[in-house]
């Protein structure tokens, strides 16, 4: 389902500082798997999640999702890409702060045609019921706890019934119990609808969550390997 | 929910930058309509008043033109005279159609004999007169009689009376002229048999003489014939008859006119730096909002939107700005121009008249456009820099 060849991104932070944060990564994620990575702050897993939802160019290399080079789209089909592929759940506080949590999650729709307005409302509703906010539907981001917020996210993120799931460190900011629950979240999710997911996260405790871990380390893919077997997969 | 309510949300969230837009589009869209409703309101008072005197050439004494502008344009009595034996001197001029004499009078200020104080009066020859006769046709019907006459459109009859007093002789009061915002629109307008009468019975019901010399009159309004050269029959009266000044129509109010230029000018001047300071500011406010929202831009490009959607709803947020900034605009200085025209006239000592419906809604419509033309070149780079921009980058702290 998604295929990393060889990809590599340098950001130029200024004429003198040149940072290679990701170098010659080559990974390939199968439909259903539910993929960790780990590995310190800067060692490139957000930039790596960025490829793949094709957020920033490579610098070389290929970036592939369903047989698709991501890069070689333009902008309209990019887009449509994104909106009815891939859900997003970002490490920062990712809701618009004036919409209410019902119009947060039905946000992705709009750029898209998959779901008419009826069925849209219709499928927020059910989403937030599943992430168990489903009196909070009127609350605007102001009036949620971290928790909830990222669990508005999460439903957002599924709104389009997309093929995968890209979490960037969505637990940094929870405490350990929310971070248990958010996780179990992912968790039934992923068991519930076998979509494809790939998780970033600095901690490495997270990965029993699950099927698949890839460790990063200075913009490298170190280790690789399936969970359930131990089996380790070569780069 | 969709993109509009968006954008919408978005405009309510960021009340600085709204305000900013909103404030600036106000003004901008205010200051066109404003100086374009005055500017434009004096050019059509002038011009109106050129055709409500409906002559090509206008005799007066000389040294009395201004004096006669002034009372054309202010309402502002003068009084002047010349003989009456250069009437056969101007008609005998080849090119002129027709020459009708004028006796310019005026009403006693603080006299109980008169109804209303310093009032501008012309008095007029039926048997020659072109200047108010297509008007009296048309609305009367008839000539004025003895005693009766029209007045301009702000002449109106004392509060429970039903003449209006000159020098103690009541006069009935027709019908009213339309408006043209100049002096022409507070003065009466009656024949030499009125003017005469009036005269003759003044040393008996009022408190001083109404005084017109013999043989004299105050101004000769000519008509030309169709292709003659004014220029050169004005100057030719002027040469034949060296106590006369003649002033062809497009030279009347000269002076007024070049004042409107001057202002125009300078107003266009102002309104030039008004506008490239609000797309200054609009364009430095769009990039501060635009700033503090690149993350949630780079979310909304994540979640689907295209480049084109993204630009596309930044700049509706401005428009909406600036539609709502310009309406208050035009309605504010619209209101304001007509609660303070009086005194809007009497600081620029020009006339006056305030432009029918159709014209404001034109005016208005060019504010509007101002006002959201100033967004979107203000706005225009900045949402373009951040629409163009990497969604990871953008996201980027």
């Amino acid at each position: 389902m998604i295929s990393l060849q060889n990809v590599s991104k340098t950001y130029i932070l200024n004429k003198k500082m040149v940072v290679e944060a990701a170098k010659n990564c080559s990974l390939e994620v199968s439909k259903g798997e539910f993929v960790v990575i780990t590995g310190r702050s800067g060692s490139g897993k957000t930039t790596l999640l960025n490829l793949v939802a094709g957020l920033t160019f490579p610098t070389s290399g290929k970036v592939l999702i369903d047989d698709i080079e991501v890069w070689n789209l333009p902008d309209k089909e990019l887009s449509k890409l994104r909106n009815e592929k891939i859900g997003f759940v970002f490490q920062f506080p990712s809701l618009i702060p004036s919409l209410t949590s019902l119009e947060n999650v039905i946000l992705p729709t709009i750029y898209g045609s998959k779901f008419s307005k009826e069925e849209a409302h219709k499928r927020a509703l059910q989403l937030l019921d599943e992430v168990g906010l489903s009196d909070k539907i009127g609350s605007l981001p102001r009036q949620l706890s971290a928790g909830q917020q990222q669990r508005v996210v999460i439903a957002r993120s599924l709104i389009n019934s997309p093929d995968l799931l890209l979490a960037d460190e969505p637990t940094s900011d929870l405490d350990e119990q929310t971070e248990h629950e958010v996780m179990t979240l992912f968790q039934n999710i992923h068991q519930r609808t076998g979509i494809t997911i790939m998780l970033v996260t600095h901690a490495s405790e997270l990965v029993t969550y699950g099927s698949r871990s890839v460790r990063m380390t200075g913009g490298e893919i170190t280790e690789d390997r399936k969970l359930f077997t131990g089996e380790f997969i070569p780069a | 929910m969709n993109k509009l309510l968006l954008a919408f949300r978005n405009v309510s969230r960021n009340s600085f930058r709204s305000g900013v837009i909103l404030a600036s589009s106000a003004l901008m869209a205010g200051f066109m309509i404003a100086t374009n409703l005055i500017i434009g309101g004096a050019q059509r008072s002038l011009q109106l008043a050129l055709e409500r005197l409906g002559a090509d050439i206008v005799v007066a004494p000389r040294e009395s033109t201004t004096a006669m502008e002034n009372a054309f344009l202010m309402g502002k009595p003068a009084s002047m005279w010349m003989s009456r034996s250069i009437l056969p001197e101007i008609s005998s001029i080849e090119g002129v159609k027709a020459v009708s004499p004028q006796l310019f009078l005026s009403t006693l200020r603080g006299a109980s004999c008169c109804s209303s104080p310093e009032m501008f009066l012309v008095a007029y020859e039926p048997e020659t007169d072109f200047t108010l006769r297509p008007w009296l046709e048309e609305h009367l019907g008839e000539e004025l009689g003895v005693g009766q006459a029209i007045g301009g459109y702000y002449v109106f009859l004392p509060a429970d009376q039903d003449r209006i007093l000159v020098y103690g002789y009541p006069v009935e009061l027709l019908g009213n002229l339309d408006g043209t915002g100049t002096g022409l629109d507070k003065s009466m307008f009656f024949t030499f048999e009125t003017a005469y009468e009036i005269a003759r019975l003044s040393p008996f019901q009022a408190v001083e003489d109404m005084v017109i010399p013999d043989d004299s009159i105050s101004a000769v309004m000519i008509k030309l014939e169709p292709g003659s050269n004014p220029v050169a029959i004005a100057t030719k009266i002027e040469a034949q008859i060296p106590e006369a000044s003649a002033v062809i129509s497009s030279n009347l109010f000269q002076s007024q006119r070049e004042d409107i230029q001057a202002m125009l000018r300078t107003i266009s001047l102002l309104l030039g730096i008004a506008w490239l300071l609000s797309i200054a500011l609009i364009g430095l406010v769009f990039s501060m909002a635009i700033n503090d929202r690149r993350r949630e831009i780079g979310v909304l490009r994540a979640l689907g939107s295209t480049r084109g959607n993204m630009l596309a709803s930044l700049l509706a947020e401005g428009l909406m700005l600036a539609l709502a900034g310009g309406i208050l605009g035009a309605v504010l200085s619209a209101l304001s121009v007509y609660l303070f025209r009086n005194m809007i006239i009497s600081s620029l000592g020009l006339p006056f008249l305030f432009p029918p419906l159709l014209s404001l809604v034109g005016m208005s419509l060019l504010g509007l456009g101002l006002a959201l033309a100033s967004v979107v070149v203000g706005a225009l780079f900045p949402a373009l820099r951040i629409s163009l921009m990497d969604p990871a980058a953008a996201m980027r702290e």
